[in-house]
């Protein structure tokens, strides 16, 4: 917890930005997520407090070139690398937010803090460093996809941030990769904003090493007939957690979502969704699922929230899971508040294991029961997969998960 | 709109069971401390080991404080205004119906339940709680040709002291929570049946719960004991006249059924629920729980929740023996600014044990209407099984319906599916009927009957035409 008495004896960071300051401030009243508050109650403690052991790094570690390799085709960008970054073409332009711009839309998202809700997001704007920060605006269409890349170091703690306005009528395929370290931990938050007829396919993958940490939170603000489509997996971690918070600000917009956990060992990964409809005719798909072996724990909490002023809303949340040992558990609570009468609002859950039938099924026709199984995961795997854009082409992410699990 | 005025107009109708009686009664002081509580258990002349129970229950309290993750928003209860005890005045002895106070069997007949002999056609056993104490209870000898002892907790103390020692406590422990706590150490009566192997209750048992003061607290315990092979059909009711003050009601129950045997316990709950502008009204906090100890033992809720300002109520099934079955079936309504939080948890710890769940949830006016449930599969729950529903109804744009459904499993050979939707009375659906010639509010209650239905299945024949009634007179006036 070494960070924390840094941040409540105000000693962590030199040369603070205004940002930095507000957001130490406000952590530094309030307590430190504990199992007593509902949105942290499975969070495994003593793996939380292995995640604020590591000692804070600014500096930014070696990148050693994640496969795959960069192409023509693909824009690829690194948080905490100092670049100028302006991609300018006839159809479409990629720009840094001037820092002014960025003060602003941080400033105005802090004040909308949820003291309880934010505590990620606090923590990871007390920790970024300006150099830290990438805020990008994009605008126009036929963009290639876009791959950003956060990375933590060895035996530290880094804290990256990622802002990102679409701009109106943008169309773009954005894949966010994070990347965990041996005894690393990571906090990664990210901030978008979805002006009017915009629309993204966002893919988030996070994989760690051997006792790696993440604390990803997602921010996602979506104005009228705006899209947003997220795919995103997490595995390999000792202790994940990923936070979507999707406000549709006007109502009238698309939101899908389609996740997945992988849990092994003693590992713990968790994923918490907030979706709010703040307008009439919203629509939301969402299927999460989790994968849950050895002594491992998957949790899905996921609350759909429905005032009056959002009639018309339709909004379904799926949670699949499968518990693959005697060891290990699996939490779920699909959560429904809702108040405008006029909608359709429905969420499922299921924990079961693999199907015994389809297992027989495919062992009366000579496969054996590995490769039986493999079908099975890979089939599971797969309508995740297909879901996270860039990686079809190149990311090969089903045959690592299958070789790996 | 004309429909949204008009279905808003079906959910009023005066609160029938609202009067008071008038009736000497006999009350203590206000207030809750160690000689209050031996004050009780004193008037009640009960052996030592239950005052010790009392009093250990009474220290967890204390230390205890009172939970608020249910979200419920009410004014702060003060435990040291309320009259713990109050019993109508009569007679030492009871020999027969006949020497109990007129008045109070006016008070149950008007109330509609059977207590005097003509009226025990019926053939359903009833036990009368007037606020803290049993008045009478019905075919007590009928049911002891079969072995089968019901009557109020309190004689149970006496009579059968040994059941009560061996039991007590056992499902819902004094520690359990704030209000079982304050419930172990305040209890003043209830019904306690006990079911001895391989009898199957020739009759209904059923026990009503009456409040009658404004200023005392109604703290009931009931305790059902089910042995091997044999099965009972337990209902309960309950009223309060209408005041404009808040009155507590904390109850527990406990169930325990063995090998083979089954229990079905059924609720309609009408407490006053408090006036449209949310004055007055019950507080209900309830805890329930069920333990299916024996081997293939079976557990059955259903309720109709209609009344309380506030419910704070989740009966539960442990399903300990192998295949064991708990089932929960529950109808919800809220109206003006009734709250209710209420669900079921399912802790599935032997093996081969199934539950179902079905929760229909109706929220008219400002009120609001929670699930919130538990299914738990223990990591020796090998081949269980959980089905779980919760559907919601909207009438309004003001109500607001909430699911928190809590799923955990350590289980890998168990299979556990959940389902939730939420819907409201369609003007699509309305126009249709009314175009057949149906009138508005039989459309509107058509249809509410209809989404209630799985749940009005389970319910005892009496209890089911009394319960879509009584969801027909509260919805009147709401929908519009």
């Amino acid at each position: 917890m070494e960070i924390i008495e840094k941040i409540k004896t105000n000693k962590s960071i030199d040369n603070q930005t205004e940002i930095q300051e507000i957001c130490l401030n406000k952590l530094q009243s309030i307590p430190i997520p504990n199992p007593k508050s509902e949105l942290w109650r499975l969070s495994n403690k003593s793996k939380f407090s292995n995640f604020l052991d590591y000692s804070f790094n600014e500096k930014n570690p070696e990148f050693d070139t994640p496969y795959p390799n960069t192409s023509p085709s693909t824009i690829r960008l690194l948080i905490g690398e100092n670049y100028q970054i302006k991609l300018i073409n006839k159809n479409y332009s990629i720009q840094q937010l001037s820092e002014d711009e960025l003060i602003k839309y941080m400033k105005e998202q802090i004040s909308c803090f949820d003291k309880n809700e934010n505590w990620s997001d606090l923590l990871n704007l007390s920790l970024s460093c300006k150099k830290n920060i990438l805020g990008l605006k994009i605008n126009g269409s036929k963009i290639p996809p876009i791959e950003i890349f956060s990375h933590a170091s060895s035996s530290s703690l880094n804290a990256k941030t990622l802002i990102i306005f679409l701009e109106k009528n943008c169309d773009v395929d954005l894949l966010q990769v994070n990347l965990g370290k041996e005894n690393s931990s990571l906090s990664q938050s990210t901030f978008f904003c979805l002006k009017e007829n915009s629309s993204v396919n966002h893919g988030v993958v996070s994989y760690g090493e051997n006792k790696s940490n993440l604390l990803n939170s997602l921010n996602v603000i979506q104005q009228k007939n705006s899209k947003y489509n997220l795919g995103s997996l997490h595995f390999k971690f000792n202790y994940a957690r990923f936070e979507i918070r999707i406000k549709q600000s006007e109502g009238n917009a698309k939101t899908n979502i389609k996740g997945m956990q992988i849990t092994k060992k003693d590992e713990q990964i968790s994923t918490y969704t907030k979706i709010g409809f703040h307008g009439p005719n919203g629509f939301l798909d969402q299927i999460n699922k989790s994968l849950a072996d050895d002594k491992s724990h998957a949790i899905f909490e996921g609350s759909i929230i429905v005032p009056k002023i959002a009639q018309k809303t339709d909004a379904s949340q799926l949670s699949r899971n499968l518990l693959l040992s005697d060891l290990a558990q699996i939490d779920t609570k699909p959560q429904l508040e809702i108040i405008a009468d006029d909608v359709k609002c429905k969420h499922g859950a299921t924990i079961s294991q693999l199907n015994e039938e389809e297992l027989f099924y495919m062992r009366t026709r000579g496969i054996t029961l590995e490769e039986a199984s493999k079908l099975q995961l890979s089939s599971y795997f797969q309508e995740i997969i297909s879901f996270i854009p860039v990686s079809k082409d190149r990311w090969d992410l089903l045959d690592k998960l299958l070789t790996e699990n | 709109m004309v429909n949204e005025n008009l279905v808003k107009n079906v959910v009023k109708e005066p609160y029938k069971y609202g009067f008071v009686t008038d009736i000497e009664t006999e009350k203590i002081g206000k207030g809750l401390n160690e000689d209050i509580i031996r004050l009780i258990s004193q008037k009640k002349e009960e052996p030592k080991f239950l005052l010790d129970f009392r009093l250990k229950a009474f220290k967890k309290w204390q230390k205890m404080i009172e939970p608020d993750w249910a979200g419920l928003g009410y004014k702060q209860i003060d435990y040291q205004d309320i009259i713990y005890y109050s019993a109508p005045k009569q007679k030492e002895k009871i020999s027969s119906l006949d020497e109990v106070d007129p008045k109070l069997l006016e008070t149950f007949d008007k109330l509609g339940i059977p207590l005097t002999e003509q009226k025990k056609l019926t053939n359903v056993a009833v036990d009368a709680v007037f606020d803290s104490v049993s008045i009478a209870t019905t075919f007590r000898e009928e049911l002891a040709e079969h072995g089968v002892i019901f009557c109020s907790i309190s004689e149970a103390v006496k009579n059968h002291p040994d059941l009560i020692k061996k039991y007590l406590g056992t499902v819902v422990p004094a520690s359990d929570n704030y209000f079982a706590a304050l419930n172990s150490a305040v209890f003043s009566d209830g019904s306690f049946v006990y079911i001895p192997k391989g009898v199957t209750c020739p009759m209904d048992l059923s026990s009503y719960f009456r409040i009658n003061s404004g200023d005392s607290g109604q703290f009931e315990r009931t305790l059902i004991i089910a042995e091997e092979s044999s099965s009972v059909s337990y209902l309960e009711g309950c009223t309060a006249p209408m005041f404009d003050t808040n009155t507590l009601h904390a109850a527990v129950v406990e169930l325990i059924a063995l090998d083979d045997a089954s229990i079905k316990y059924s609720t309609v709950q009408n407490w006053y629920a408090g006036d449209e502008e949310g004055i007055g009204g019950i507080f209900n906090f309830v805890t329930k729980r069920g333990k299916c100890l024996g081997k293939r033992s079976k557990i059955s809720w259903s309720q109709v929740e209609t009344g309380s300002a506030i419910t704070w109520k989740y009966p539960s099934c442990l399903l300990l023996g192998e295949e064991s079955i708990g089932e929960f079936y529950s109808v919800a309504l809220t109206n003006n600014l009734q709250q209710a939080d209420t669900g079921t948890k399912m802790i599935h710890i032997g093996p081969k044990t199934k539950s179902t769940i079905v929760s229909k949830g109706i929220s008219a006016g400002n009120s609001i209407n929670s699930y919130r449930g538990l299914v738990k599969m223990g990591a020796k729950a090998t081949g269980s099984r959980n089905y779980s529903q919760c559907d919601s109804m909207l009438i309004g744009d003001q109500a607001s319906a909430n699911t928190f459904p809590y799923i955990k499993s350590q289980q890998p050979n168990s299979e556990i599916e959940h389902e939730a939707s939420t819907c409201r009375i369609s003007e699509d659906q309305l126009f249709y009927l009314q175009s057949r010639g149906i009138e508005f509010e039989e459309a509107v209650s058509m249809m509410v009957s209809g989404f209630c239905r799985d749940v009005f299945n389970q319910l005892p024949m009496e209890f089911a035409a009394e319960a879509d009634k009584l969801l027909a007179l509260k919805l009147e006036g709401s929908v519009g």
